[in-house]
Parts: C-alpha cells; sequence; structure tokens
C-alpha cells in the first residue's frame, strides 16, 4: 500500500499507460493461447502470426522523427496528440508492410490470402496511402477487407515505435478523452485494470499505437453520458468481457475486466469475443471502436 | 488529404456481415463462429454510482446488478465495491461501507412506514398517506404550543426548540439547499444533515 494511503492522503489517478515494447509479442502468446479450441481458430492464430511478425519488425524498424521538445510543448498548450494521424503523411510503413508480409509463413496461409499478400508486394505507395487515409478517417467499408490487417499491422508498427521513444512525454493532456492523447485514433476497447494504483480503473486502448489513458467508470466513451449504461455479456461466460452499452447514442464499446482475467490483451480478447459483437448488434447498439487487425468490410 | 469522412463511423460487426469481413476475404471460414453464436444468450447487468449512507465521509459506491436496462426488467443487486475514481475514497471502504450488500437485501431492512401505537409492543404498518398525516400533525401540534416567536428580552428569534431533524448523506447540493430552506423556515434550530460535506 503507498505512503499516502497510511498517512490519510488519496492517492492519485494514474492518467496515462504509455505503450510497452512487449505490445505485440504479448497480443501473440494471447491469441495463440485464445486460439485453442476456439471457433475462430484459424484467424485467431493468423492474427497471432501477424502480431508475432510486427514484434520482430518493431525490433529492426528505423527510428522515425518524433516532434522535438518545443513542439511537443506547443502540443500541450493547444491539446493535440503530438504523434497525430492527421499529421504529414507517414514515411517507412510501406517498407515495413513488406517486411513483415516476407516474415509470414506462406505454407500456413490460406491460397486467398497468398494471393492478397502478393497483391500487396506490388502495389505502388499511392494505392497503399490511400488504404491508410480510409483507415485512418474510419471508412472502414472503403479498403478491400483482405488487406486491412497487413495495412493495420504496418501502421501499427510505424506508431508503437514513435510512441515508445516519446513515452511519458507522448501523451498530450487536452486531447477529447474519446481518442488517444498520443496520435488521436479512436480506442479500441476499454480495460478495468486489477492490482495496484490502478485497481478497478478504466482505461481506454489505443487501437493504433497502444496507448492507454484514464476515463471514469461508468460513462459512455462515445457521448459522455452517464445516464442508461448497461452492460451486455454472453450468459454463462465469465463475464470477464463485456459490451459497454449507451442507450443515449445507442453505441458500445466492449470493456475486458482484467480482475476476472489477468491475461487479456485488448485486440486479442476483442477478437476472440466477436459472438459478442453479433448479438449485441441484434440488440440495436452500434459498435464505436476498430479492430486494426480485421475489417468487417 | 482530400477525404471529408467522419471520424465517427461506425465499425459494425454482424453476423450476416461476417462474410465480407477479413475473415472470409483471407480464405478463413467464419462457419464455426456463426453456428457458435445460434447457441448464445445475452445477459444484462448495471453498475450505478451512488454514495454510501452509513456517515459524512460520503464515499463514493459502485452497486453492481443484474437485470438490463428494459422497463420492468427487475433489478438485483449483487454486488457494491467502493468507487475506484471516487476523490474521496479510491476504491475503498470501511468494514460498515464493505458490509453495503447485506444492508441492502437485509431481512430487517424497513421497507414501509409502520407505526407503534402508545403502549403497544408491535408495529403495524400504516400507508405513506397516513404517515405523512401522523407526522404533520404532531409537528403542527407541538409548534403551536412550544414556538417562540421572541425571548425574554423582547427580541425577535422565531425559534422551536422542541423539535429536531436529522437528514441523510447522499444528498446533492441542491437537496441539501432545499433541506435547509424547509428546516430554517420552520424554525427549527435543531437540525443536522449529512449532506452538509
Amino acid at each position: 500500500m503507498p505512503d499516502s494511503v497510511l498517512a490519510g492522503g488519496v492517492p492519485s489517478i494514474p492518467e496515462f499507460r504509455p505503450t510497452r515494447k512487449s505490445v505485440f509479442t504479448d497480443r501473440a502468446q494471447r491469441l495463440r493461447d485464445l486460439a485453442d479450441g476456439h471457433a475462430m481458430q484459424e484467424y485467431l492464430l493468423f492474427a497471432s502470426a501477424l502480431a508475432r511478425a510486427q514484434a520482430a519488425e518493431l525490433e529492426v524498424y528505423p527510428d522515425t522523427p518524433v516532434p522535438d521538445p518545443a513542439q511537443l510543448e506547443h502540443c500541450q498548450q493547444h491539446g493535440l496528440p503530438p504523434l497525430s494521424i492527421d499529421s504529414a503523411q507517414p514515411a517507412g510503413w510501406q517498407q515495413g508492410l513488406l517486411r513483415l508480409l516476407d516474415a509470414l509463413n506462406q505454407d500456413a496461409l490460406p491460397p486467398e490470402a497468398v494471393r492478397i499478400a502478393n497483391e500487396l508486394r506490388d502495389e505502388d505507395n499511392t494505392a497503399l496511402e490511400r488504404d491508410q487515409e480510409h483507415m485512418f478517417a474510419g471508412a472502414y467499408a472503403e479498403i478491400d477487407s483482405g488487406r486491412a490487417p497487413f495495412i493495420g499491422a504496418a501502421l501499427q508498427v510505424h506508431w508503437v515505435k514513435m510512441a515508445l521513444r516519446l513515452g511519458e512525454r507522448g501523451r498530450s493532456a487536452g486531447v477529447d478523452f474519446g481518442l488517444c492523447p498520443v496520435c488521436g485514433s479512436p480506442p479500441v476497447v476499454s480495460v478495468v485494470r486489477s492490482g495496484g494504483a490502478e485497481q478497478g480503473l478504466r482505461y481506454l486502448v489505443c487501437s493504433l499505437c497502444a496507448s492507454e489513458w484514464h476515463v471514469v467508470r461508468v460513462k459512455c466513451t462515445s457521448c459522455a453520458s452517464t445516464k442508461n449504461i448497461s452492460y451486455l455479456f454472453i450468459e454463462g461466460s465469465n463475464d470477464a468481457v463485456k459490451a459497454e452499452c449507451c442507450d443515449e447514442c445507442k453505441t458500445y464499446r466492449k470493456i475486458l475486466y482484467l480482475d476476472k482475467d489477468n491475461h487479456m490483451e485488448s485486440i486479442a480478447d476483442d477478437l476472440a469475443t466477436l459472438a459478442l459483437d453479433m448479438l449485441v448488434d441484434q440488440k440495436g447498439f452500434r459498435r464505436v471502436g476498430p479492430n486494426l487487425l480485421l475489417s468487417p468490410g | 488529404m482530400g477525404l471529408k469522412l467522419s471520424r465517427r463511423q461506425f465499425f459494425k460487426v454482424c453476423a450476416t456481415g461476417l462474410a465480407t469481413s477479413s475473415v472470409a476475404a483471407l480464405g478463413f471460414t467464419p462457419n464455426a463462429a456463426l453456428a457458435e453464436v445460434r447457441e448464445f444468450k445475452l445477459s444484462g447487468a448495471k453498475e450505478t454510482r451512488n454514495t454510501c449512507p452509513y456517515c459524512s465521509v460520503s464515499c463514493g459506491v459502485l452497486m453492481y446488478s443484474l437485470g438490463s436496462n428494459a422497463k420492468n426488467a427487475k433489478q438485483e443487486i449483487f454486488h457494491i465495491e467502493g468507487d475506484p475514481d471516487h476523490p474521496i475514497n479510491r476504491g475503498t471502504l470501511c468494514p460498515k461501507g464493505a458490509a453495503l450488500l447485506d444492508f441492502v437485501h437485509s431481512s430487517s431492512r424497513l421497507r414501509r412506514p409502520e407505526y407503534r401505537p402508545n403502549g403497544a409492543s408491535d408495529w403495524q404498518p400504516i400507508s405513506w398517506e397516513e404517515a405523512f398525516e401522523r407526522i404533520a400533525r404532531h409537528m403542527k401540534s407541538d409548534r403551536d404550543r412550544n414556538f417562540e416567536a421572541t425571548n425574554e428580552q423582547g427580541a425577535t428569534v422565531n425559534r422551536w426548540l422542541s423539535c429536531g431533524m436529522l437528514a441523510a448523506s447522499a444528498s446533492s447540493n441542491e437537496s441539501g439547499y432545499l433541506t435547509h430552506k424547509f428546516a430554517r423556515s420552520i424554525g427549527l434550530l435543531a437540525f443536522d444533515n449529512q449532506a452538509r460535506v
């Protein structure tokens, strides 16, 4: 227990959890563990292989320029995410994509996946940049759903690399609570943490750079309403993953409770619980959190 | 970039849509996942923020209940814990607060107004209407008998010292304001309201 508690003080809430170097390794491992006996086993193993390739790529990915202290200060003052996805066209991820594709074991992939991988290898930068722009604009239906996971994976490596270089300095405090304070992307899921100073606190996890930021519980992370929030889950599950549904704006985002299962990982456990999405969709709630390793088409 | 698209586009994952998703496009079969979904059923839960009613510290609590938001659905509270976001208690509760669930479900919990006549040993249920009537009657009679408009020196005091009032801790500023106005305007001086915190 922290000294401040014993002294009668109230510990402050850790507002930000920077992305981790092990994000792709952890994700790959979790996807692999989840795949065993899962109805989506093949896809989870594919995503695991892709995450493993991302982990290897992160090691060799060249250092991309990040904002200098003056620019970081400017972002702080104006509540702008320092590594905003709205800034200039990112360079280098296209080469990273090629290396990701090379790292995948072709023999383990279905013929369609191999064909799409080869197609991406021959693609020029303009076409790739168009996919990237659609992805960042949230126009998921505009990207070929077979290409999306590869594009998303390459962009994640680029942004995680930059976010790791900035660490704690990467967070701009004034960014709208529904967007990543580092890169301005929408979050994929909420995670309620277990243990330590973060016990019971909810963090949103960035779909792109995996940074995490604190938002109070029982609040819609899309429209900020605190009224009529309900939690839907699959009957008979360990209810470690629920859909946080808002009756005001009729949207939902998944929320992962780590006290129920401490091994959960945002993107992996989201992919492993698509059944929950399908059922919640039937209830008329619309999903707001993108997962870059899957396009709904 | 030349794209005029809202960031707030939806990411629709539905049973019919899985056939156009990355799963099918990359040559994996979504059939097992689709078959599985038909076996599943949704359950609903709620988390509600509230204030512990025990003392004037007014710790924040989160109450977990089963049952969806749907009208007429019966809500059943099954767990209560400290609100981790609350600036006063940051998720902690004292032993009394930690036992709030038993308080909620206590078999001896008062659920309706009850009345024990003079000399009787048993309590008998009465309606809210009757309860309000009786309380108002007693207060009015007592105030008529004991209200002091002036003191011995003739100064105006407008006080009613033979009656007191105690109000609850889980009150908003607004209800605290109204409670205060009510008590003071009828001359009550013996008045404590835990909403003072």
